[in-house]
């Protein structure tokens, strides 16, 4: 873009009011939305967390005392919401990595020429669209203690079984994730890659590059912004798991072995009426995430 | 890939074949379940008998949900909020990436912020404000709202945009061309797989979200298809004969609509020769 | 500490505590008030038809007093729904789906009316349950539920699985622990079940009601999980049932794993912990039996109690016209009304002397009988305060050391105890 020597001048300055106008122009209604939706609940919910509070009918008028860091302070002494936060932390290790990999993988494979193209595509991202209930029915199906994976492993099958065995249940919930989510990953890949110039591969082709090395110098480079926006997006959701502990493994069994913040947050929050300290969880997942996140964005954007 | 080169391709089609069945089990073994009369955990189920199949779970759904309007209705919801999104996510994707102004940072840090945070964290204040201050129970407005703006799609199209080379830009703005000229005429076309990935990864979030749209509509004919049967999978759960068959047969149906737009979408997506358009 | 609030904290909040206006006056006006009211019941066919019939046969009396009726889902996301609606104030006047353990919860947040408003209130719902209205007192002493149906649980068996791992089918001796573990061996070996008996072992709150507390209910003929504040499953009692339950788990009678479906309808386990609906849900497809849950001695199936899984009315403070909601409240759950619940629906009204009052039912459908008794001897959840929070905390001890074993019964339902005594014991 110019050069910051150009702000000087004062055809400059005005051009650059100009600028600020538009670009905020374009992004007001976004802003907007944010403001309507997003800001009021987010902050009430901070507010929450420094407070006394619980959900009260409209005409109920309760004292919300504040607490400063108690509710703060019940979360981190709970053994169970730091157990949560490790077993998060264990399923981020596993699923990111494997997440990026694959998906960048069969993106490239799936963006050649092929024969039936379609139809590898659709069977890709087809997990991704299909109901919970199925697919968490075909894993309870393949990994129960009687089923397809014990069967054919004999004697070499886990004991206790996969989904009741404290050490496997979330790096198997992990990878179930990534498997249901890599459609999602794919398609952000196959898009990215219709826009790494043609060129850049014909001119490795005259080099004799071998196909490995043209995934490593062309196409690695050539997708990272969609490689920063997998791993933001795999980090966010996978730290907003839910659904997996709450129906793979009954409620983050065994043992709260797969529980996640999430899921705290909802037996604390809904279910046993204390929002306050559901919002404290919440607010230090969001902190774990933001730095994880900006960890993930030095690496990539910088590197 | 120029001819010779079939030969190779060989090997990677066989894995894409068998990492292709991997993927389409689950939705296979939803279609077969959703079929058997009686419910059965035995592998050799995933082999029927065709004479043994039956569509009774279907006409069970069709016989108690008003398929056709909550059908209507999850259009209306998906439908505003793909609207919201591609509109208000297209300007803002934009602006974050090829634009620069004061504050972007900023916005592009409230864009991270609102992902990272659970929804079950807002739910219940937000519901409160959605019913109660603006008074948008039972309205599509209120089902739409929350959903409206998907900021991961705004990162998407950041990303994109992102991507594109700076000449083509310049160029047009030292032609004289205005942003939202520049944004139609060339970032658009250019990202145009971009965009319709949004349409398919935004598309099923509203389209499977239960939860939501329960809250807000207490009114049977205003009830979104995904809430309809989600109803309809509890109350006869344990009831028929076949109670994971129903379950399976509400889940296809649910997906049905979902993989026919991704079929008609996904052949649209087609390589732009970005090459090209750098030289020209 | 208030003055400390930030003034846009103060702003946020603004919207939540509006349009609330005064409330003293009001609800006494609302009380006497009588109009046009919305109910919600429960999406079970069963509850379906019988309500339906309820409020047509109501607003054909009543026109201008008209009940406009929905469905709300069953079990677990009704709870929220309701929670929901009385924060934004929308809830309906009467819940026909009203859980004794959210009561608390729910009384907490403002959201329930004291029934004790209404004149005659607490005689009509003592004289209708007789002394099991008792246990649905709150800790003030007044009544924000009516308790309405139970689902007394019992042990339900497959007569043909029995057979096969030859048991009596007819008269299976099923009544001690000792018993019920024999029975149970023969039915995994012999018999080859894949479970005796498979209660969910998954974590939610809840399924402690159907393991844990129905045989804690007939080992002490009758006791709460929490007492007058004090936990009362640390007991000898309570050891006893724990060291039962977990034999159950060690010896492979009753498995780790969550069943995806219903392991008693997929004959996967012979037995299963139920209430009188299950004669509906599997009445045409098993043939089976009932009998009490066990006890360490052998309790007479006279004497032996259990856990009732019932469902109360609740009415919702955003009710405006609650003199007409009262009113349907009592048509609903009178005499005629409850005969037709049992009919409909085959759950127990929460009623004295059911097996007299209704003696044709009982007469043409043998298979309730057992119930019926049962009914008479239900316990319930303790109606204390952050009751979710208690279940929530015992569910996590008893998974761990009796499920998976991992650690003493005793000493980890001890911790368990001194917490939930903690909680029990808020305001």
């Amino acid at each position: 873009m110019s050069s910051p020597a150009r702000g000087a001048t004062s055809p400059g300055r005005l051009r650059s009011l100009g600028r600020n106008l538009l670009g905020l122009g374009f992004v007001s209604p976004y802003l907007a939305f944010v403001a309507v939706v997003f800001a009021y609940p987010f902050g009430f919910a901070v507010w929450m967390s420094f407070h006394d509070y619980f959900f009260t009918a409209p005409n109920v008028v309760v004292e919300h005392p504040f607490v400063g860091f108690e509710n703060y302070v019940t979360v981190l002494t709970d053994p169970d919401v730091r157990r949560s936060f490790v077993n998060i932390l264990v399923f981020l290790v596993i699923n990111v990595p494997l997440t990026v990999f694959a998906s960048m993988v069969l993106a490239t494979a799936l963006n050649a020429k092929l024969p039936m193209r379609s139809f590898f595509r659709a069977a890709y991202y087809v997990p991704y669209i299909t109901a919970s209930v199925a697919v968490v029915g075909v894993w309870l199906w393949l990994f129960s203690s009687g089923g397809l994976v014990n069967q054919l492993l004999g004697d070499l099958a886990p004991e206790p079984s996969w989904l009741v065995n404290e050490t496997l249940a979330m790096p198997l919930i992990a990878v179930f994730v990534a498997w249901k989510q890599l459609g999602f990953f794919i398609m952000l890949y196959l898009a990215a890659l219709q826009n790494v110039p043609k060129e850049l591969y014909e001119s490795a082709d005259v080099d004799g590059a071998s196909t490995v090395r043209k995934f490593l110098s062309v196409t690695v480079p050539g997708v990272r912004p969609a490689t920063t926006l997998v791993l933001i997006v795999a980090t966010i959701t996978g730290a907003n798991l839910f659904t997996e502990p709450y129906l793979l493994t009954g409620g983050g069994g065994p043992d709260g072995s797969s529980a996640s913040p999430v899921l705290l947050m909802y037996q604390r929050g809904i279910e046993q009426g204390s929002p306050d300290v559901a919002a404290a969880i919440g607010v230090l997942l969001v902190l774990f995430v933001l730095v994880v996140s900006l960890i993930n964005r030095k690496l990539t954007e910088r590197g | 890939m120029s001819a010779p080169k079939t030969g190779r391709k060989l090997p990677r089609l066989i894995v894409l074949l068998i990492g292709a069945c991997a993927f389409l089990f689950p939705f296979y073994y939803m279609v077969v379940g959703s079929l058997q009369p009686e419910p059965s955990s035995d592998p050799s189920a995933l082999l029927p008998n065709p004479a043994g199949l039956t569509l009774g779970n279907y006409t069970a759904i069709n016989d108690r949900v008003p398929l056709l309007s909550a059908l209507a209705n999850s259009g209306i919801f998906t439908g505003g909020v793909i609207a919201g999104t591609v509109v208000f996510g297209l300007l803002a994707g934009y602006a974050l990436a090829q634009m620069r102004f004061k504050g972007r940072g900023l916005v592009f840090g409230t864009v991270l912020l609102v992902q990272l945070v659970p929804f079950q964290l807002l739910m219940i204040p937000l519901y409160v404000m959605i019913v109660r201050t603006y008074g948008l129970a039972d309205t599509y407005l209120g089902i739409i709202l929350p959903f409206a703006v998907n900021s991961t799609a705004v990162f998407v199209f950041r990303q994109f945009f992102l991507q594109l080379p700076r000449e083509l830009f310049e160029s047009a703005r030292i032609d004289g061309a205005g942003e939202l000229t520049i944004m139609l005429r060339i970032a658009v076309p250019l990202c145009k797989p971009a965009l319709l990935t949004t349409v398919l990864l935004t598309f099923i979030g509203p389209w499977n979200e239960f939860l939501w749209p329960f809250l807000v509509t207490k009114d049977p004919d205003m009830q979104p298809l995904a809430v309809a049967l989600a109803n309809y999978i509890s109350n006869v759960a344990g009831r028929a004969a076949n109670p994971f068959g129903a379950i399976l047969a509400g889940a296809c149906v649910l997906a049905g609509p979902a993989v026919a737009l991704y079929l008609a979408f996904q052949r649209r997506f087609v390589s732009t020769d970005l090459g090209s358009g750098v030289k020209g | 500490m208030k003055r400390a609030l930030p003034f846009a904290a103060a702003l946020l909040i603004l919207p939540l505590a509006a349009c609330g206006g005064g409330s003293g006056g009001d609800a006494a006006k609302a009380a006497g008030s009588k109009g046009p009211i919305k109910i919600w019941y429960a999406n079970n066919p069963e509850e379906i038809a019988w309500a339906k019939q309820m409020v047509q046969s109501w607003n054909s009396a009543h026109k201008d007093q008209k009940v406009t009726a929905q469905e709300i889902p069953a079990g677990k996301s009704s709870e929220e729904v309701i929670g929901a609606a009385i924060t934004a104030g929308n809830a309906p006047c009467l819940v026909f789906n009203t859980s004794p353990a959210a009561v608390s919860q729910f009384q907490k947040q403002g959201g329930l009316v004291p029934l004790d408003n209404f004149p005659g209130a607490a005689e009509h719902i003592e004289k209708r349950s007789g002394d099991l209205a008792q246990q649905y007192k709150s800790d003030d002493g007044k009544y924000y539920q009516l308790p309405w149906k139970s689902n007394p649980v019992m042990i339900s068996y497959n007569k043909k699985m029995f057979e096969k791992a030859g048991l009596d089918p007819e008269k299976p001796e099923l009544s001690t622990y000792d018993d019920f573990l024999a029975a149970s061996k023969k039915l995994t070996g012999k018999g080859g079940a894949k479970a005796a008996i498979w209660p969910a072992p998954s974590s939610e709150f809840f399924q402690s009601w159907f393991d844990f507390y129905p045989l804690f209910a007939a080992e002490t003929g009758g006791k709460q999980l929490l007492e007058d504040g004090k936990a009362q499953f640390t007991g000898p009692e309570g050891q006893r049932v724990a060291d039962f339950w977990k034999s159950m788990y060690s010896k492979g009678y009753a498995q780790k794993e969550k069943y995806n479906g219903d392991s008693f309808a997929d004959e996967k386990a012979a037995m299963t912990i139920a209430g009188p609906w299950a004669a509906k849900v599997y009445g045409e497809k098993i043939d089976y039996g009932v009998v009490p849950v066990p006890t360490s001695k052998g309790t007479p199936a006279a004497d032996t109690k259990t856990f009732s899984d019932a469902k109360s009315v609740g009415m919702f403070s955003s009710c405006k016209n609650q003199g007409t909601a009262w009113e349907v409240m009592k048509f609903a759950t009178s005499r005629d009304q409850d005969g037709k619940l049992l009919e409909t629906t085959g759950q127990m009204p929460v009623r004295d002397g059911l097996t007299g009052t209704y003696a044709d039912f009982f007469e043409k459908n043998p298979q309730y009988k057992a119930y019926a008794d049962a009914a008479a001897h239900t316990v319930e959840v303790p109606n204390v305060p952050e009751s979710i929070k208690v279940w929530q905390t015992f569910r996590d001890a008893y998974s761990r050391s009796v499920i998976f074993g991992k650690s003493d019964p005793e000493s980890e339902l001890k911790k368990a105890a001194a917490e939930a005594e903690k909680l029990a014991g808020q305001k």
